[in-house]
């Protein structure tokens, strides 16, 4: 390869969990790869070359033509060569342990999205409006019975959305706990807080292994569910799934089990992350509290720079279907792209001050879910969760500050908040 | 004049309204559907004007 070349020493950090518990750090690094090295190769030892993609215009190119850069012929998310080799062997020779929609790639994609599209389409937002206000005004009060101090994120944030979408999908509140536990496991296998008790992070087919636990644990949860709603369907969204039809017949049941999976992990983690980096930055910012409760109107705004500034998603990879040329560079039939969306959201070339916390930003059109068709599908329902708890919490809370370091977790894939200590005075 | 009509993304949800039109994407009020260029793509998803669809009340 010709290509140019990353700085070992310079883009070896990001391939290692530990460093996203540095946010600074991270954000350091891909200033600094959008300045010098905006789409070059990362060559690092036990994994295959990627091309690094840093620009949000070089990003949203490649997400918006699936056809043209696969997610499942190799890893959506970055692996080592050890770890994909492993995938392969549990799998059968697939190169993903899940195939959800994250996975999937055209016509596959379009058929099992559209399985649940039109249950998360704006219009049908207005159904659970009042379960989340009401849910939302419990997390509220939860949040004052700690009497004023809390770790928001594990106390408040882990749980509220983790709530909403596992009783839509239909699951027991006596195993949203479980839920909440695999989902750590999934999310942030290297991290020492949340990982699986065993896992070892030092491992190079960890992730491979901890994943192939998470996906056999979630079929074993879910293989009676699936049955009984097949036997007796109701209006939740684990019969919606479970009756799906794609192209005409059964999803196939590594998908089928994934679908459940992505729903019951991806429906709320990332909501988790973003609601906590909310409350940090008003931990931080006295006045932007004082502003949002002056101006509610801006709560909106608020959210949706939240969803900017915590970009809880680090990174999917995709790999070139022909040759392929961006940015003055030839990318090859088969190459490997690693799409950062932490530095697509800090681009200066689209947003002024990416640096800056700005809930006025407009348009902010950040790509924290994704973009082209795999955009979130429940983005629509993160949006109304969070903009419902802070319409409940902002106008009662009165002062808050941080009460010790924020801590981030240790994840290459989805990293945010896993720690937000807070002392808080509620009206 | 025929009445303006709502057009939805199937994608992402994004609705475009003929009455609106897109002020921020340079797309006066009062612009059809179908007088957007065909290369037109959802501002906020990517996705081809193709596959928007036409919102019945």
């Amino acid at each position: 390869m010709s290509e140019p070349r990353i700085p070992t020493e310079l883009v070896a950090p990001i391939f290692n969990p530990a460093t996203f518990s540095n946010p600074d750090r991270v954000h350091d690094i891909f200033r600094t790869l959008r300045r010098d090295y905006p789409l070059a190769v990362a060559e690092v030892p036990g994994y295959d070359p990627h091309w690094i993609v840093t620009r949000y215009a070089d990003l949203r190119e490649i997400t918006r033509q699936d056809n043209l850069f696969h997610g499942g012929d190799r890893s959506k998310t970055l692996i080592s060569q050890a770890g994909e080799a492993l995938v392969k062997q549990f799998t059968g020779g697939q190169s993903n342990i899940f195939r959800s929609l994250v996975q999937l790639d055209p016509p596959e994609h379009g058929a099992y999205r559209s399985v649940l599209a039109p249950s998360f389409m704006p219009d049908k937002m207005l159904a659970f409006k009042d379960n989340i206000r009401t849910v939302a005004r419990d997390y509220v009060e939860r949040l004052a019975a700690f009497g004023g101090s809390c770790d928001f994120a594990t106390d408040i944030a882990f749980r509220y959305p983790a709530q909403i979408i596992l009783d839509l999908v239909g699951v027991p509140r006596a195993d949203h706990e479980k839920m909440l536990d695999l989902t750590h496991w999934l999310f942030s296998y290297a991290d020492p807080d949340l990982k699986r008790p065993g896992s070892n992070p030092a491992d190079p087919e960890e992730i491979t292994k901890t994943w192939n636990i998470v996906f056999n644990e979630f079929k074993e949860y879910y293989e009676p569910i699936i049955a009984a709603r097949r036997a007796n369907p109701t209006s939740d969204i684990a019969s919606l799934v479970a009756n799906g039809k794609v192209f005409g017949h059964e999803m196939e049941e590594r998908a089928m089990i994934s679908y459940f999976v992505i729903i019951s992990t991806a429906g709320h983690d990332t909501t988790s992350a973003t609601t906590a980096s909310g409350m940090w930055v008003l931990a931080e910012n006295p006045d932007l509290l004082a502003r949002l409760k002056a101006e509610p109107a801006l709560i909106p705004g608020f959210v949706e720079e939240t969803i900017r500034w915590a970009s809880p998603v680090q990174q999917f990879v995709r790999s070139a279907v022909e040759d392929y040329e961006l940015r003055g560079q030839t990318i090859r039939k088969g190459d490997l792209v690693y799409l950062s969306y932490t530095s697509a959201n800090r681009d200066e070339e689209v947003f002024e001050n990416p640096y800056v916390f700005d809930p006025t930003r407009s348009p902010n059109r950040h790509i924290g879910f994704g973009y082209g068709a795999h955009i979130c599908l429940g983005q629509h329902l993160a949006r109304l969760e969070m903009k419902t708890l802070w319409e409940e919490l902002i106008p009662r809370l009165a002062a808050v500050e941080m009460a010790g370091p924020r801590k981030h977790t240790e994840s290459e894939f989805v990293s945010g908040p896993k720690s937000v200590p807070i002392r808080f005075r509620l009206q | 004049m025929a009445e303006y009509k709502r057009y939805r993304c199937t994608t992402c949800g994004t609705e475009y309204d003929e009455a609106k039109g897109w002020p921020e994407e340079g797309i006066p009020p009062g612009t059809r559907f179908a007088d957007l260029p065909d290369d037109w793509i959802c501002p906020v998803c990517g996705t081809d004007k193709r596959f928007y669809e036409e919102i019945v009340d």
